[in-house]
């Protein structure tokens, strides 16, 4: 049986890790034992997930009372890198190697795509253990929603790259000197040189390190990238888009709605997230002091916004509007009302 | 408060950064137009893959040529691959040579996936801006202000030039990486400008950049801009769901402008939410906001 998957994406700050947990408390009060996986959530979200209390368990069961279990799971790329060198690595040596190697401790923070990449390898593994019926992933806080989603070709182009073979020619004999490089010719000397000489040569020789110890690796690392890239663009995972309110976000969400089905993901529903409430006799003027007037403007320009999509979106995708509630939900309670407010809208569709 | 615009007007780099969301363009352009009209000539710099600065000082988009857009107040948007790029022009001048490193793998992975590189050569530019090393149109901006993006990690940007000096440590990159933390590391020359909501994750985030700036750079933000913040309820005794909303989001913004304060001392500045769409009239009204904040005592 193939657990249902759903992917939670949208832009900085639009509140898709609230919305990602809301989702997963409603699937366990339907009965389906639940996983969600997060990033970056809040104090008070941690708190109600429990997530915090054991930094280093995987999984933690949420105390909810609901026909199925909640679960939850914070990720952390450099932990989710490490016991991926630890599964991956063929002998203690090697995994040694990498590990203690200078340029590891940067590229496993800050290769572009890796914590992203990680969430969709975390996202493959639970999805075959048939431990749970629904699984829900929060995406990181990227700048650009849709990095999450390059990130599997992303690394398989960086480990098929030339920068791979390059790096394992080896450029260096045994006493760390360059090797001459006569088979490029003059004109891949020159280059080589010009590397040499603007990046120096002890990085060439820690980042040729890396990747000779990376070698073993690299099948079961492409593999799986490949397998996560199939996985992302199956039938089995929906991916759920969330959009600020306010007419000026109406061609962001258009535009990730676009790019994600243009590259054969498939999108469900649209969320425009904490949309101001619509006020009647909105007032056209408003003062700075004027709370109510204030709130009857941003009322009219949400649903202006709303409006504007739905038009456009032409009933491509359902649409769910949430209001913006007087406080973000962050007991589990609160959240599986949320969950269901968004899951009867849905119905509606 | 004085303090903070005159030192503001001396800084040659003005880094504006914040979470995702909190409207840290509209406060980069508002801060921009406020050196400008105070006679400093401006260069804001968008890093943002997609463009809106334009929209907000009401020009035409950059695509990477430096616009001017008011008088004193100029804008550019900024690749940093294309700057890597130029650098190896640069430093190669054999066109035969230039293309074959530019098409090399090696360069594109390098540049890609290489730590703080990127970040670094926005900084070089900035730095080579303010040292009179700029185009025709505009030589030597008196200071550039950075709109940062939102990357998670505040000072993860700030801390790339160090990161890059301490891996690359010979060569042009390595040289030009030492220069930059120099120039980073002068109080008298740059400067961060930190930008939140009174919310709970970019308090709690704003609060965290700044202690880590105190831990890893010894220094503190030239301002704290909390933004779009809801008016406070005065007299307004209606008990309709719209003023519960209103009097229940302003008491989240008085209860996190107080946890902020708990680890801030510094200068704040507050910003009410204006009825108004970003555009030129809202960078406008923020920027006589901020001047009146700034001038008063």
């Amino acid at each position: 049986m193939t657990t249902p998957l759903t992917v939670v994406v949208g832009s900085g700050g639009v509140g898709k890790t609230t919305l990602a947990a809301a989702l997963a408390a409603d699937e366990a009060s339907n009965g389906h034992d639940t996983l969600v996986m997060t990033f970056d959530p809040s104090l008070r979200l941690k708190d109600a997930l429990g997530v915090d209390a054991d930094p280093e368990a995987n999984e933690i069961k949420v105390e909810l009372e609901a026909a199925g279990e909640l679960w939850a799971s914070l990720l952390d790329a450099r932990r989710t890198f490490d016991s991926l060198i630890d599964r991956y690595a063929p002998n203690d040596a090697a995994r040694q190697r990498i590990l203690t190697n200078r340029f590891y401790d940067h590229l496993s923070g800050s290769l572009a795509g890796v914590l992203e990449y990680m969430a969709s390898e975390r996202l493959f593994e639970v999805a075959s253990y048939g431990k749970y019926q629904r699984v829900i992933l929060d995406t990181p806080p990227t700048r650009q929603a849709l990095d999450f989603l390059g990130a599997p070709e992303r690394i398989v182009g960086f480990l098929e790259s030339g920068a791979l073979r390059i790096a394992l020619k080896p450029w260096f004999d045994v006493d760390g000197s360059l090797k001459a490089t006569a088979k490029l010719g003059p004109l891949g000397r020159n280059v080589e040189s010009f590397f040499d000489r603007m990046v120096g040569m002890e990085l060439l020789r820690d980042m040729a390190e890396f990747f000779q110890a990376f070698a073993p690796l690299f099948d079961g690392f492409r593999e799986r990238a490949l397998e996560v890239q199939t996985l992302l663009r199956s039938e089995q995972t929906v991916f759920t888009l969330v959009s600020g309110p306010g007419q000026q976000r109406v061609a962001d969400t258009l535009f990730f709605a676009r790019r994600l089905t243009e590259a054969g993901h498939h999108l469900g529903p649209i969320i425009v997230n904490r949309v101001h409430p619509e006020v009647e006799d909105a007032p056209r003027a408003v003062t700075l002091d004027d709370g109510r007037g204030l709130l009857g403007w941003l009322g009219q320009r949400d649903h202006q916004g709303v409006d504007q999509l739905r038009e456009l979106l032409g009933g491509s995708h359902p649409l769910v509007v949430v209001p913006l509630l007087p406080d973000e939900p962050t007991k589990v309670g609160a959240l599986a009302k949320l969950g269901a407010m968004i899951r009867s809208s849905l119905q509606e569709h | 408060m004085v303090d903070v615009l005159r030192r503001l007007e001396r800084l040659q780099l003005v880094v504006v950064t914040g979470k995702g969301g909190v409207g840290k363009s509209i406060i980069s352009a508002a801060v921009g137009r406020l050196l400008a009209t105070r006679g400093r000539t401006v260069l804001l710099f968008e890093v943002d893959p997609r463009e809106n600065l334009h929209q907000l000082l009401d020009t035409q988009p950059s695509g990477g040529e430096i616009i001017k857009a008011s008088p004193n107040l100029y804008l550019q948007h900024i690749d940093p691959r294309e700057l890597i790029d130029d650098l190896v022009r640069e430093k190669l001048k054999v066109k035969l040579l230039v293309n074959k490193v530019l098409s090399s793998p090696v360069h594109r992975h390098f540049t890609e996936g290489a730590p703080g590189l990127k970040e670094t050569a926005v900084f070089g530019r900035a730095l080579r801006m303010v040292e009179g090393h700029g185009p025709r149109e505009l030589r030597r901006p008196d200071v550039v202000v950075l709109d940062a993006p939102a990357t998670g990690h505040g000072v993860s940007w700030l801390a790339a030039p160090q990161l890059v000096s301490d891996v690359v440590r010979s060569g042009p990159i390595g040289h030009m990486a030492q220069l930059i933390a120099a120039f980073l590391g002068d109080p008298d020359r740059f400067g961060v400008v930190v930008v939140t909501t009174a919310e709970e994750m970019p308090v709690e985030e704003s609060r965290e950049l700044i202690g880590a700036l105190r831990e890893r750079f010894d220094r503190q933000p030239e301002l704290v801009v909390a933004n779009a913040l809801y008016p406070p309820v005065g007299d307004d005794a209606s008990k309709d769901p719209v003023s519960r909303l209103w009097h229940r989001r302003r008491a989240i913004n008085v209860a996190q402008l107080e946890h902020l304060n708990a680890s801030w001392a510094g200068p704040l500045v507050e910003i009410p939410m204006f009825p108004i769409d970003p555009g030129p009239a809202l960078v406008g009204a923020v920027a006589r906001q901020l001047a009146s904040h700034l001038r008063s005592a």
